[in-house]
C-alpha cells in the first residue's frame, strides 16, 4: 500500500514540478525574465514616458540616435548613421539605408518624418509627448535617407531627445493600414512583441529578421517582464530561479540576496533625486531666511540611513547626480545640515520657536511616508511645526501645480538632458515648476545652458545655476538612492553600448536587448 | 422562483444606481486631477486642457455621472486611464482568475472544515474539541499576508517545491488557495460545528437513534442535511468575500486577481476603472447572493416552499 502511495505522490510530483524546467540552448539560457515592480500601461511609444514602457520599447524599437544612458550620455547611430548642425536652426539626420522594420519593410525618410510629426501633434490622441519637441518647427524629408528638423532655436539638448524612447521610429505603412489594429507594435528592434497578459506579464520573442543582427546580435529567444509588486516576493522568485533578476529589490532583504551563492547584487550610482520642495510664490516661503533655515535643519544622512539603509547619497545641487556638469558637495557651498545655524537663521527670518506651522504635502506611500515624519521631526527642533497631509501621487502633482502646497515631497529624474531640472522644475510658467518659481536670473541660466553654442562658457552657466540656487534654497534637494539589482550569476553585464549584455541605467532606462543568462 | 429571481434582480438595479453614484462621487471628492494621471508630468498646458475639454471633465459632476451611466447602458463601462484598455474587458479577464482561486480556496476550506466541524461537535468538550477550535481560532486571527508569507519562506524558498508566486500551471494555484483557504476553513469549521451541535440536540436525532439508524446515517442523512442552511449562508459569505477582498494575498503572491486590481486602480486613481470595478463587485455579490438563496431552495423543502408562495 506504502508504495502505490508513493508511485501514486511521484507521479503527482512529477506533473506538477516536471515540465516548469528551463530549456537550455547551448550555455546560453533561452528566455531571460526580469521581475519588475511596475506593470507595463501602453503598448503605443508615444502614448507614454513611463521608465517601464521604455524598457521595453528598447527592444522591440529604435531610435534614430542610440543614447547609452549607463555610460556618460553617449550618443551613438543607431537609425541615423549620422547627424549634424547645418546652422542655428537646421538639424540634419542621415539614415542608415539598410535598416528594416520587424514586417520586413524598408525604413524610410518617410517613416521617421511621419513619426515626429504625429509625436509633434498636441491632440492627446495621438501623442502625450508633443513637449519633447517643443523647439521643433518642421519636419521634412530632403531625400528617402535624409531628413531635417528645423527648429525655432539651437539647442545643445535637442539631439537626447531623438534618443528617448517614446521617439523611436514607428511604420508610416503600417499606420496607413486599415486592417492593422496595432501599428505602434511594428518596430525595427531586435525582438517582437509576443503576449502581455494583465497582471501578469509581457513577454518579447527574438526578431529572427533583425536588420542589425550581424553587428548587434541578441541572445535570448524570449524576453519576459514578470510584474511582481511586491518587493520581498520579487526577491524570494530571484532564490527560488523563477525570475533571472529582480529589479529594485527589498533593501531589508538584501543581506540574505548577497549571502546567496547563486545572486549577484550589483549597485551603482542613481540619478533620481528626493527632494523637499517649497511653494516659493506664497507665505512663508517667500522668505529666503526661512528657506535657508529649513535646508540647514534637514537632516540628510539620517534621511538616508533611515529609507535606504544607507543605500544612496546626499546632495546640494538640485541637478541630478550624474547628469552633464553636476556639482557635488564639495564642489558647492549651500545650507547643509547645522542645526545652530538652523536655529539663527530661523530667527533672522523674524520667526520665534513654535510660532510656524506648515503643511507638507506627501504621497501615500513609500519613501515619502517614511521621509515625512523625519522632516518632520528636524523641523520641530529649530521651532517649526509641521503638518504632514497624505495624499495620493495624482492629488498632490494636481495641488502642486494649481499652488496649493506650502512644503511637498517629490522626486525628480531625468535622462541626459540637464533642461530637463534647469526648465521643467523651475522655468517661470511651466507645468511642473511646482515651486511656483519666477525668478529672471534662473530662467535666463537655463536658456543660456540650453542655446549657448560655447561648451565652456555653458558649462560655466550651468555651475553659476546650481550655485544659485543653493544660496536661494527654491528646493532642498535630499538625497539619490543607489540603483540596486539583484541577479542571476549568470547574466551576463555589459560594459559598453556594443558589448553583449545588458546595459544598466542609472535612473533606470535599462537596455535589455542585447542581455542574456549564461548557465 | 422565477418571480423571486425576477424580483431580486429589480432590487439590484436602485442598488446598482445608488453605488455608481457614491463610488462617482467619491472618486470626484477625492480631488487631483486625471489629466495628471493620464499625461506626462511635463505635458504642456495646452495638452492637458485639450484632454480636459475632449474628456469632457470641465463638465459639471451630474453630468458627467449621467454621461458614465448613459455609457453603460450602451455597454460602454469606459477605458482605464493607466491602460487605455476597457474596462469591462479588464475586469472579466481578472474575474476568472479571482474564481480559480477563490473557487479552490473554498474547496479547500470545505474538504477540510465541514468534517472536522462535524467531528469536533461528536466531541463536544473533549481536549480533541478544545484542540481544533484553538487551531480554529488561530486560523481566523491569522493575516492572510502574514501566512501567505510564511508559506512562501517554507515551500517555495527553503524547500524549493512550490513556485512563489505568479500564474501557470496547477502548481502556482496551491499556495494562494491554501493561503486564502485556511482562514475560510477556520470560519466554517466553527460554523459547521455550531449548527451541528444544534442540530444533535434535536428530537428527531434521537428518534432516528431509536429507530435503529446507524451512526453515519443519523449522522449524515438527518443532522448534516438539517445543519446544511447555515453552513451555506456561511459559505456563500465567504465566498463573496473571498471574490472581492483577495486583495492582500493576490499582492502577495502577484495574482492577478480582481481584487488587486481594484486596490491598484485606487493607488493610481484610474478612475474609470475603480468606478467599474466595484459596479461589478456589486452585481458579483449579487449573484453570489442569488445563487446562495437557490442553492437553500434545493437543500430546505419549506424554503421552496416559501418562494413558491406555498409556505
Amino acid at each position: 500500500m506504502k508504495k502505490v502511495l508513493l508511485a501514486v505522490l511521484a507521479v503527482i510530483m512529477m506533473t506538477v514540478f516536471g515540465f516548469s524546467g528551463v530549456l537550455a540552448e547551448g550555455t546560453i539560457k533561452n528566455d531571460l525574465v526580469i521581475g519588475v515592480a511596475q506593470e507595463i500601461n501602453e503598448l503605443n511609444p508615444m502614448m507614454q514616458n513611463d521608465q517601464i514602457n521604455n524598457n521595453c520599447f528598447a527592444l522591440t524599437h529604435e531610435r534614430l540616435v542610440f543614447l547609452d544612458n549607463a555610460h556618460g550620455y553617449e550618443i551613438y547611430p543607431e537609425i541615423a548613421e549620422s547627424w549634424e548642425w547645418t546652422d542655428e536652426t537646421h538639424l540634419v539626420f542621415h539614415l542608415n539605408p539598410n535598416v528594416k522594420f520587424s514586417n520586413g519593410t524598408p525604413l524610410t525618410a518617410d517613416d521617421v518624418v511621419f513619426t515626429l510629426n504625429r509625436a509633434r501633434s498636441d491632440d492627446p490622441t495621438l501623442s502625450k509627448v508633443s513637449g519633447q519637441l517643443g523647439l521643433v518647427t518642421d519636419v521634412s524629408k530632403i531625400d528617402d535617407y535624409t531628413v531635417q528638423v528645423t527648429t525655432s532655436a539651437y539647442s545643445n539638448e535637442l539631439i537626447y531627445n531623438f534618443g528617448s524612447y517614446p521617439l523611436v521610429i514607428q511604420s508610416k505603412a503600417a499606420y496607413e493600414d486599415a486592417n492593422n489594429a496595432e501599428p505602434w507594435l511594428i518596430g525595427t528592434g531586435p525582438y517582437t512583441f509576443k503576449e502581455w497578459k494583465e497582471g501578469q506579464y509581457v513577454t518579447y520573442t527574438k526578431n529572427e529578421d533583425y536588420w542589425n543582427k550581424e553587428n548587434r546580435p541578441s541572445y535570448a529567444n524570449e524576453i519576459t517582464f514578470k510584474f511582481l509588486l511586491e518587493a520581498s516576493q520579487r526577491a524570494i522568485a530571484l532564490q527560488n530561479g523563477e525570475i533571472d533578476v529582480c529589479v529594485d529589490p527589498p533593501v531589508t532583504d538584501l543581506r540574505f540576496l548577497e549571502d546567496d551563492e547563486n545572486v549577484t547584487v550589483h549597485t551603482q550610482a542613481g540619478t533620481r533625486l528626493f527632494y523637499l520642495g517649497m511653494n516659493v510664490a506664497k507665505d512663508p516661503f517667500t522668505n529666503e531666511k526661512l528657506r535657508q533655515a529649513v535646508s540647514c535643519a534637514v537632516d540628510k544622512e539620517t534621511v538616508i540611513a533611515i529609507v535606504l539603509d544607507d543605500l544612496g547619497k546626499w546632495q546640494t545641487s538640485v541637478l541630478n547626480r550624474g547628469a552633464w556638469s553636476f556639482l557635488d558637495n564639495d564642489q558647492i557651498e549651500g545650507y547643509t545640515y547645522d542645526v545652530d545655524r538652523a536655529k539663527a537663521l530661523f530667527e533672522e527670518a523674524g520667526y520665534k520657536p513654535g510660532e510656524l506651522t506648515v503643511e507638507l504635502f506627501t504621497p501615500t506611500d513609500d519613501p515619502y511616508k517614511t521621509i515625512a515624519p523625519i522632516i518632520q521631526a528636524n523641523l520641530k527642533e529649530i521651532g517649526i511645526n509641521v503638518d504632514i497631509k497624505s495624499m495620493d501621487q495624482a492629488t498632490l502633482k494636481s495641488e502642486c501645480a494649481a499652488g496649493h502646497q506650502q512644503m511637498f515631497l517629490w522626486r525628480w529624474n531625468i535622462g541626459a538632458r540637464v533642461d530637463e531640472t534647469y526648465r521643467e522644475l523651475f522655468y517661470t510658467g511651466f507645468p511642473t515648476n511646482y515651486a511656483q518659481l519666477s525668478d529672471p536670473v534662473v530662467d535666463d541660466l537655463a536658456d543660456k545652458v540650453l542655446t549657448e553654442m560655447d561648451q565652456d562658457k555653458r558649462l560655466q552657466y550651468s555651475y553659476d545655476y546650481q550655485n544659485y540656487m543653493a544660496e536661494k534654497v527654491y528646493q532642498v534637494p535630499l538625497y539619490v538612492p543607489d540603483l540596486v539589482i539583484a541577479y542571476n550569476k549568470g547574466l551576463v553585464v555589459s560594459d559598453a553600448y556594443d558589448q553583449p549584455g545588458v546595459l544598466f541605467a542609472g535612473g533606470g532606462n535599462h537596455f535589455w536587448a542585447r542581455a542574456y543568462v549564461e548557465q | 422562483m422565477f418571480r423571486y429571481i425576477l424580483k431580486r434582480i429589480i432590487i439590484l438595479i436602485p442598488t446598482l444606481l445608488a453605488t455608481s453614484l457614491l463610488i462617482f462621487w467619491a472618486m470626484d471628492l477625492a480631488g487631483g486631477d486625471p489629466v495628471d494621471q493620464i499625461l506626462p508630468e511635463n505635458a504642456t498646458y495646452e495638452q492637458k486642457d485639450a484632454l480636459r475639454e475632449e474628456m469632457g471633465l470641465n463638465d459639471p459632476f451630474f453630468i458627467r455621472y449621467f454621461r458614465y451611466i448613459g455609457g453603460i447602458l450602451k455597454g460602454d463601462m469606459g477605458e482605464s486611464y493607466i491602460t487605455h484598455r476597457d474596462v469591462f474587458q479588464t475586469f472579466m479577464g481578472r474575474l476568472n482568475m479571482t474564481l480559480l482561486l477563490g473557487g479552490s480556496a473554498l474547496i479547500f476550506a470545505c474538504i477540510i472544515s465541514i468534517p472536522l466541524g462535524i467531528y469536533t461537535a461528536l466531541h463536544q468538550n473533549t481536549w480533541k474539541d478544545t484542540a481544533a477550535m484553538i487551531v480554529a481560532l488561530f486560523g481566523v486571527s491569522m493575516p492572510n499576508f502574514w501566512l501567505g508569507l510564511m508559506l512562501i519562506l517554507l515551500f517555495s524558498l527553503k524547500l524549493g517545491w512550490l513556485p512563489s508566486g505568479g500564474t501557470g500551471g496547477f502548481q502556482y494555484l496551491i499556495l494562494p488557495s491554501v493561503t486564502v483557504g485556511l482562514g475560510l476553513a477556520a470560519l466554517l469549521t466553527r460554523t459547521t460545528r455550531s449548527a451541528m451541535l444544534d442540530v444533535l440536540r434535536q428530537d428527531y436525532m434521537t428518534t432516528a437513534k431509536a429507530k435503529g439508524a446507524s451512526r453515519n446515517r443519523v449522522i449524515y442523512n438527518h443532522g448534516l442535511r438539517n445543519a446544511i442552511i447555515p453552513i451555506i449562508t456561511a459559505i456563500g459569505m465567504q465566498f463573496s468575500y473571498v471574490m472581492t477582498g483577495s486583495a492582500l494575498a493576490e499582492t502577495v503572491f502577484g495574482w492577478p486577481g480582481i481584487g488587486r486590481l481594484v486596490v491598484d486602480s485606487i493607488n493610481k486613481r484610474d478612475t474609470p476603472m475603480v468606478t467599474g470595478s466595484i459596479i461589478l463587485c456589486c452585481v458579483l455579490m449579487a449573484v453570489i447572493n442569488l445563487a446562495v438563496d437557490i442553492i437553500y431552495a434545493f437543500c430546505d423543502p419549506r424554503i421552496k416552499a416559501q418562494y413558491s408562495g406555498k409556505g
